[in-house]
């Protein structure tokens, strides 16, 4: 009868649908990180931190878009943002599925199957172990397990928090009229915002720079805030054309939004470029080994030949993440047509995954050559494709359970009819 | 016809409401001119979409300009650091894409702002230091409460009386032609 009535019987269809896919995905990949833990081979529990990362830096993405968006007092994304705080429902369900590698790290018998530092009698190339290695020791007053223990809750309550709280204050703003509401989320805004920056660059040095625990860059929690604005941000685009093709924001999703959208999409391409350059650039020009160890594992093998991971950063990052969405966000009509601008959402997102691999699969295993290592080739398994639908799954199925919660848009938000008559 | 001739420049009509020049500048598009202009005091909100001006391609200048930047960058850090005096430093390369990107970059953003400020300029026609609206004697209230429309005496469906009495036909005002 009514769009509304329409959706309150379909939604649920397509959020078990959602569900299914998200236990059948990680049913498959935990079933193989289980299998990687006994015989103790890393990659499958690779693939599920990998599944993990891929929605977890969308979420925080969007966490950070939904920030920003309220310190600015921005009044054109008001109709987009309801979206992102439905997406925010997944951080609670994302705590769980890390929950897992938390339990390896914390409390089995091999700790140091993902985060080897964890594990004192792991043996790194060259064959000491973590306990006799003066580097560990050195770093030894952050990385370690209890710490690490403390660390992991601690961010997660941050970030479950902050998305609750947000998503408070602009739900029950609906019920309860008032503009003290916006203040509110404006004022948690602005001290979520350092809070969260922090909080997240420790995670990613907990999750991802950890990995090479000898390896140390100041910019890789920027680098890590870029690349999930951008995933974040293409996420918001791929949400908003289908909730505008078939769902409640058809009519209301416009032209000037796309292109705001657009123009956030790249500078955030830019932005991400400048900062992976940077960390690049600044790690060669230097030429120090204690720093370019983590490039050269990415570029070269034992044999001093190019490596799989050379091809990956090249085209994948350079060319794939970089050079095609630059040029293809500069053109004004790629930003507001409707299906070009999803072909570019996809392509970042899936590029940003390409991004996710490189930033944590490489790693050394102990071999008997002048380097003492090889590195780990990049592939693309079967575990990494159901975590990452697996995780997807469970993602959307948030969202979907998180829309009949509250109205398709803001309606109560002081500034949404600026949102709705929106232009250029 | 013995003194020196003017040339017409054009048919000047004034409207009092933003929405009637709105309405007029929609008629003038519709009815095929290309060589016209509005007037106005403040900006009026998608008139560029009743007078049916394109978006400025000036963005291909700033590309334009970005691009012959980049170029400059590789071109002179190649010439200094590979060709005319060739030195190593810091056990680098003598040219390579990654060492003096920083420049390439700089010159990049500069050439850019070049391109979009010169081509502005050329876009414009700058600069230009007389317009023969300005002789027309209510140009002056055009910057306060008077919206003009100019159907320029160039535009290849202008015809002195047709137009004149198109003008009046939407609504407008005080009908003047402007001789340069």
């Amino acid at each position: 009868m009514s769009p509304s009535t329409d959706q309150q019987t379909k939604g649920p269809s397509v959020a078990f649908f959602a569900l299914l896919i998200g236990f059948l995905g990680l049913g498959f990949a935990g079933y193989q990180g289980y299998q990687g833990f006994l015989l103790n081979d890393s990659r499958p529990v690779m693939s599920w931190l990998l599944g993990f990362s891929v929605w977890f830096s969308i979420g925080v993405g969007m966490l950070f878009i939904i920030m920003i968006w309220h310190v600015f007092g921005a009044s054109w994304p008001i109709i987009i943002r309801r979206q992102l705080e439905h997406a925010l429902a997944a951080f609670p369900y994302l705590a769980l599925v890390f929950l897992p590698l938390f339990l390896i790290a914390c409390f089995s018998n091999k700790p140091g199957l993902i985060w080897h530092w964890l594990d004192p009698e792991y043996i790194l190339p060259g064959g000491q172990m973590v306990s006799e290695d003066v580097l560990y020791h050195s770093k030894e007053a952050f990385l370690n397990k209890g710490f690490f223990f403390y660390r992991v809750i601690g961010y997660f309550v941050v970030w479950c928090g902050m998305s609750a709280i947000l998503r408070h204050c602009s739900f029950v703003q609906e019920k309860d009229p008032v503009l003290a509401w916006t203040h509110r989320a404006h004022n948690f805004s602005a001290a979520g915002l350092p809070l969260c920056a922090v909080v997240t660059t420790f995670a990613v040095f907990d999750f991802y720079m950890s990995l090479s625990y000898h390896w140390f860059s100041t910019m890789y929690g920027v680098w890590f805030f870029a690349t999930s604005m951008r995933a974040g941000l293409a996420a918001t685009v791929v949400i908003c054309y289908f909730l505008s093709t078939r769902g409640h924001l058809k009519g209301l999703y416009n032209k000037a939004h796309r292109y705001d959208l657009g123009s956030l999409c790249f500078a955030f391409t830019v932005f991400w470029a400048y900062i992976s350059f940077c960390q690049y650039f600044l790690i060669y020009n230097a030429n120090i080994p204690e720093e370019t160890f983590w490039y050269n594992i990415r570029e070269l093998n034992a044999n001093w030949e190019q490596n799989t991971w050379w091809l990956v950063g090249l085209w994948g990052l350079v060319a794939g993440y970089f050079l095609v969405p630059f040029f293809y966000l500069l053109f004004y009509k790629n930003k507001v047509t409707p299906h070009r601008f999803l072909f570019i959402a996809f392509w970042i997102l899936a590029f940003h995954i390409i991004d996710l691999y490189y930033n944590i699969l490489p790693s050394q295993t102990v071999a008997d050559n002048v380097v003492g290592y090889v590195v780990n080739e990049f592939s693309i398994t079967l575990a990494d494709i159901a975590a990452i639908v697996g995780v997807g799954g469970v993602c959307v199925w948030a969202f979907l359970k998180s829309l009949p919660k509250a109205a398709p848009i803001p309606i109560r938000d002081p500034r949404i009819n600026l949102s709705i008559h929106h232009h250029e | 016809m013995d003194t020196v001739e003017k040339k017409i420049f054009g048919l000047v009509a004034a409207f009092k409401t933003t929405p009637a020049v709105y309405h007029a500048a929609e008629k003038v598009r519709d009815a095929g001119f290309k060589k016209w202009d509005v007037f106005t005091p403040f900006p009026v909100h998608g008139l560029d979409h009743a007078m049916g001006v394109k978006r400025s391609t000036l963005p291909r200048m700033t590309l334009c300009g970005g691009l012959l930047g980049f170029m400059t960058g590789c071109l002179m850090t190649w010439y200094m650091n590979a060709y005319d005096y060739p030195l190593i430093v810091g056990g680098k390369p003598f040219w390579s894409p990654i060492f003096p990107f920083p420049v390439h970059y700089e010159l990049t953003i500069l050439f850019a702002a070049f391109g979009t400020f010169f081509g502005m300029f050329i876009y414009n026609g700058l600069p230009r230091h007389h317009h023969p609206i300005f002789d027309h004697p209510r140009f002056a209230s055009a910057m306060d409460d008077t919206f003009l429309v100019l159907i320029e005496a160039e535009d290849p469906h202008f015809d002195a009386e047709k137009t004149h009495s198109f003008l009046s036909g939407l609504g407008g005002q005080d009908i003047t032609l402007i001789e340069q």
